[in-house]
């Protein structure tokens, strides 16, 4: 009598991957949104890019444990910008959830999906879709600003300027990345502390 | 209680729209208000995109809404207009950044929920097979929209465990609050999941064909206003960039 | 025709669950086939190598085939396996996919690729020969669990396949559901479908089973024909750990005679959900204090309703009074307690100890390791809550209440989906909770688990209590009718 290898190891997505993905997106989307919801006070704006990465980290190391072949994670990133455009967010995060979906797969796949050191520095690459949600206040600003010049002069806009300055953006986009590796290390405790011995991980 | 991304029931008064032209609406505000692409030349523009939220929440006969969003638009707006020049320092600061964010930010998010109440899932997996987005995709997608309700219960069943231990914020162990509430909503969600993804495959999902939906969409009048609205707008914002 | 050749089975580590062991067996067209035995016995992992969840879905080391006609069903990926067989799962709300009801009965069709009109045509024939033209055009999330499943049915039934494999469906079913469950796999043995079916709840299948087998580690033990398995002594289906055959003659051991010393009282117990499912309006009601209240009713009757009220978690709904005590919802919140049905939402801590030093006003190891003890659950207090079985973890959140000093406790069906056994562990549990001088209630659609320990009943219907009587004889007869004949009251 044989032995069957009961689960052949194939690099094809398959039907139980895709449902994978959608149920790790909306859990992931749904922890967000739990501060993604005091970004309607705009002044929480910037701070989303603390925030949402470093919870974000618990939802995704898990999801890594079962995202074991190449562009699972680049569909995970995806599906998040379009539902982030669906709700109103703004194209640029369809854009940036595509990009480092893809970029934190790369780097997954570059450390065989083992590799401990490669999945949080994933994490930190995956946490920067959260900055196409700020885009926005960034790309349509000349457009503003040059319409309020019309309105008040230049001497007011570069007043105003000041108060939103140029520079924040580096700083928002290098946040999200930091931010992101930590709660790559924050998820990876919880999966510890928890979810293996709850045995989902 | 409203907990459902996109809605699981018919549309049963007002105008129908297809999915895809809905979409490009949301596509057309968000780059247009949201984006502020086109400079300057979109001045009159924006205002007139502005108010297409307002006629789609009236034509799928939302009047209440739609009137809470324009007065709220035309106050933003109009508190940018008078008050900016006579306001200084903070005060002027605080109105440029809430009256600018909520004139950017409102329409976008308006006519998201206009599509969000006003589509069902099987509408909008139709319309993006239409658009043929490849089913690495959609099926992620479809699970999204079923997905979504049953983790907001479960968090919420969490939430009524939590008030019955009397765990909250202000009382013991609030610095674990979160720990709490995510481990177990997390864990309770997987299983689900599992056992979802289990029922799915047993009815084929995942078979490597083409997929059959029998939902039926298609454009028609109120369709052909809105694109012809989205086409104006680009040909405006195009011919305006080269005039310059 | 259904083969297995020499199959075994077993999961991997991290699974509670029982693998099988050299399972031969084979399985005629259109025969009805029962599995029962014991939790962890191997009939649910029978029914997954059948649908090919195994090997393609759960892993573990298999050896063995399990043939249809002349496929070999472990080779064959689940997409083509699903056009042949159909599955239908315990829990009704993981098993859809689609948000409305119509999308979810075309699903399994427009997975396979079929054309339009071939699946209007199955989909209008399938709603037709299961009857469920009321269930058409809604939203999965308003429908009851018992919709729900009669949804999956159909869902299964639309792909037309020559098998049917349940798994458990009866579980959190009320009894008219179950009645309707009945009818829909009459109509597929009608239809000459094979069906096999792994189930606890044994009386609504007595008379559609035509072979019964009985597993226990992993191994069929006993084989049964329909007329041998009714004629089954009480004392042998006992031994053997099964639920009961039939619900005419359900044994109890004697009737409990109340003394209705101490009541409490119920005033203005209405809540309405925006929705306007599962209302409440009790404006008076008198309950017996210090005993195993059931609390009975179909799905939808404002049971759970009824408990959410009870432990104040529905604001400003109610007034409780005991002993001239006036209770109001807010300080139920801590004199009160549920038991969820998923025990999994109310465990938050990283250990079985830690969870029960939360819920002590201050933390006194000694003392938690006292209720742990008596609840047999001293040897597991590193272990993690949510690594326990359902029975553990059940155990684990009545010790967090009652080392909170709480006198009411409330059981969300403590028992759906177990064995005799484990039911009558849950019955023990409660009896010693009362000796306690706890209240409990218990909703439940087990009448079996009411006879083993519950002393009082109150029905429930439309939000409203209509029958609130001890269980004594006449009150045993009352409870049973409803069970019995539950459809009489949907339909009223």
């Amino acid at each position: 009598m044989s032995k069957d290898v009961t689960q052949k190891v194939s690099n094809h997505i398959g039907g139980k991957d895709l449902i994978t993905v959608g149920i790790y997106t909306v859990i992931y989307i749904v922890i967000i949104g739990i501060f993604g919801a005091l970004s309607f006070i705009p002044i929480f704006i910037p701070l989303t890019a603390v925030f949402c990465p470093l919870i974000g980290g618990i939802p995704f190391m898990l999801y890594v444990t079962k995202a074991k072949k190449f562009g699972m994670t680049t569909i995970m990133g995806t599906l998040i910008g379009i539902l982030m455009f669906v709700m109103g967010m703004g194209y640029w995060v369809a854009i940036t959830g595509l990009v480092f979906g893809l970029i934190a797969d790369l780097v997954l796949k570059s450390g065989k999906y083992q590799s401990a050191k490669r999945t949080i520095l994933a994490c930190g690459f995956f946490s920067m879709w959260e900055f196409g949600n700020l885009m926005p206040f960034f790309v349509g600003r000349e457009a503003y600003l040059a319409q309020l010049q019309e309105g008040y002069g230049a001497e007011y806009v570069s007043t105003v300027s000041s108060y939103m300055p140029m520079w924040i953006l580096p700083i928002l986009l290098i946040a999200t990345f930091i931010f992101g590796l930590l709660g790559g290390l924050i998820g990876k405790a919880i999966c510890k502390k928890h979810f293996k011995r709850a045995g989902i991980a | 209680m409203r907990r459902e991304f996109l809605s699981s029931e018919q549309q049963k008064k007002g105008i129908h729209f297809d999915p895809r032209t809905k979409l490009l609406l949301i596509l057309i505000i968000s780059v247009f208000v949201l984006g502020g692409a086109g400079g300057n030349a979109m001045y009159f523009l924006r205002p007139v995109l502005s108010l297409v939220p307002f006629a789609m929440l009236i034509s799928v006969g939302r009047g209440f809404h739609a009137a809470l969003y324009i007065i709220a638009y035309t106050v933003c707006y109009v508190a940018q207009l008078i008050l900016l020049p006579i306001l200084t320092g903070f005060t002027n600061f605080l109105v440029l950044i809430l009256a600018g964010t909520f004139c950017r930010f409102l329409p976008g998010f308006i006519i998201a929920y206009f599509v969000v109440t006003t589509t069902t899932v099987s509408e909008f997996m139709a319309g993006m097979e239409r658009m043929h987005m490849p089913s690495k995709i959609t099926i992620p997608l479809s699970v999204v929209f079923r997905f979504a309700p049953t983790v907001l219960e479960e968090a919420a069943s969490i939430s009524d465990a939590m008030k019955m231990r009397g765990i909250r914020f202000g009382g013991k162990k609030s610095s674990k609050i979160l720990e709490y509430r995510l481990i177990p909503m997390i864990t309770c969600s997987v299983k689900i999941g599992e056992e979802l993804s289990a029922a799915a495959l047993t009815r084929g999902l995942g078979a490597p064909l083409k997929r059959t939906n029998i939902c039926e969409i298609g454009f028609h009048f109120p369709d052909v206003i809105i694109f012809i609205l989205c086409g104006v707008t680009v040909a405006w914002a195009i011919f305006s960039a080269f005039s310059i | 025709m259904i083969e297995f050749r020499e199959v075994s089975f077993s999961y991997g580590q991290n699974e509670q669950t029982c693998g099988i062991k050299n399972i031969n067996l084979t399985i005629e067209d259109g025969q009805c086939v029962l599995l029962c035995g014991e939790s962890g016995c191997g009939k649910t992992t029978l029914t997954r190598l059948v649908n090919g969840l195994i090997p393609h879905f759960y892993e573990g080391d298999l050896s063995g085939e399990v043939w249809m006609d002349d496929k070999n069903i472990s080779k064959m990926p689940l997409y083509d396996t699903a056009a042949i067989v159909g599955s239908v799962f315990q829990s009704p709300k993981s098993q859809f996919f689609n948000v409305d009801t119509d999308s979810e009965i075309a699903f399994g069709c427009e997975n396979l690729g079929l054309p339009e009109q071939e699946i209007r045509h199955r989909v209008k024939r399938t709603v037709r020969e299961l009857q469920l033209e009321s269930l058409m055009g809604r939203s999965i999330f308003h429908l009851s669990g018992g919709e729900k499943q009669k949804i999956a049915c159909g869902s299964v039934s639309a792909l037309y396949p020559e098998v049917m494999v349940l798994d458990e469906p009866s579980s959190n079913l009320d009894a008219a559901a179950i009645q309707d469950l009945r009818r829909t796999l009459t109509v597929w043995k009608k239809q000459g479908k094979t069906i096999l079916i792994a189930e606890h709840r044994l009386f609504y299948l007595t008379d559609i089973a035509d072979r019964i087998l009985y597993l226990k580690n992993g191994k069929i033990i006993k084989e049964f024909t329909q007329h041998e398995f009714k004629k089954l002594s009480e004392e042998e289906r006992h031994k053997m750990g099964l639920r009961s055959l039939s619900l005419e003659n359900l044994s109890f051991s004697s009737a409990y005679v109340t003394d209705l010393e101490e009541t409490m009282l119920l005033k203005d117990f209405c809540f309405s959900y925006r929705t306007g499912l599962d209302a409440l309006h009790i404006s008076n009601a008198t309950i017996p204090k210090g005993e195993i209240i059931a609390v009975t009713g179909l799905n939808g009757a404002g049971k759970s309703t009824f408990a959410r009220c009870m432990c104040g978690l529905e604001k400003r709904c109610g007034i409780l009074e005991i002993k001239g005590r006036v209770l109001n919802w807010k300080k139920r919140l801590k004199y009160c307690y549920m038991v969820m049905q998923d025990t999994g939402h109310q465990l938050f801590t990283e250990s079985v100890l830690d969870e029960i030093l939360l819920s002590m006003e201050t933390e006194d190891e000694e003392e938690a390791c006292k209720i742990l003890k008596k609840l047999d659950l001293l040897d597991l207090k590193s272990r993690h809550p949510l690594s326990l079985s359902g029975g553990q973890k059940q155990r684990v959140a009545i010790a967090s209440a009652l080392v909170s000093g709480r006198e009411i406790i409330v059981f969300d069906e403590p028992t759906s989906g177990l064995g005799l056994h484990h039911m009558e562990e849950v019955a023990h549990s409660l009896r010693e909770l009362r000796q306690e001088g706890k209240t409990l209630f218990v909703i439940t659609h087990d009448p079996e688990l009411i006879l083993s320990c519950c002393t009082h009943v109150i029905h429930m219907k439309n939000g409203e209590i209509t029958e609130n009587y001890s269980l004594d004889r006449n009150g045993i007869k009352q409870m049973l009718s409803f069970f019995q004949n539950p459809i009489k009251e949907g339909s009223l």
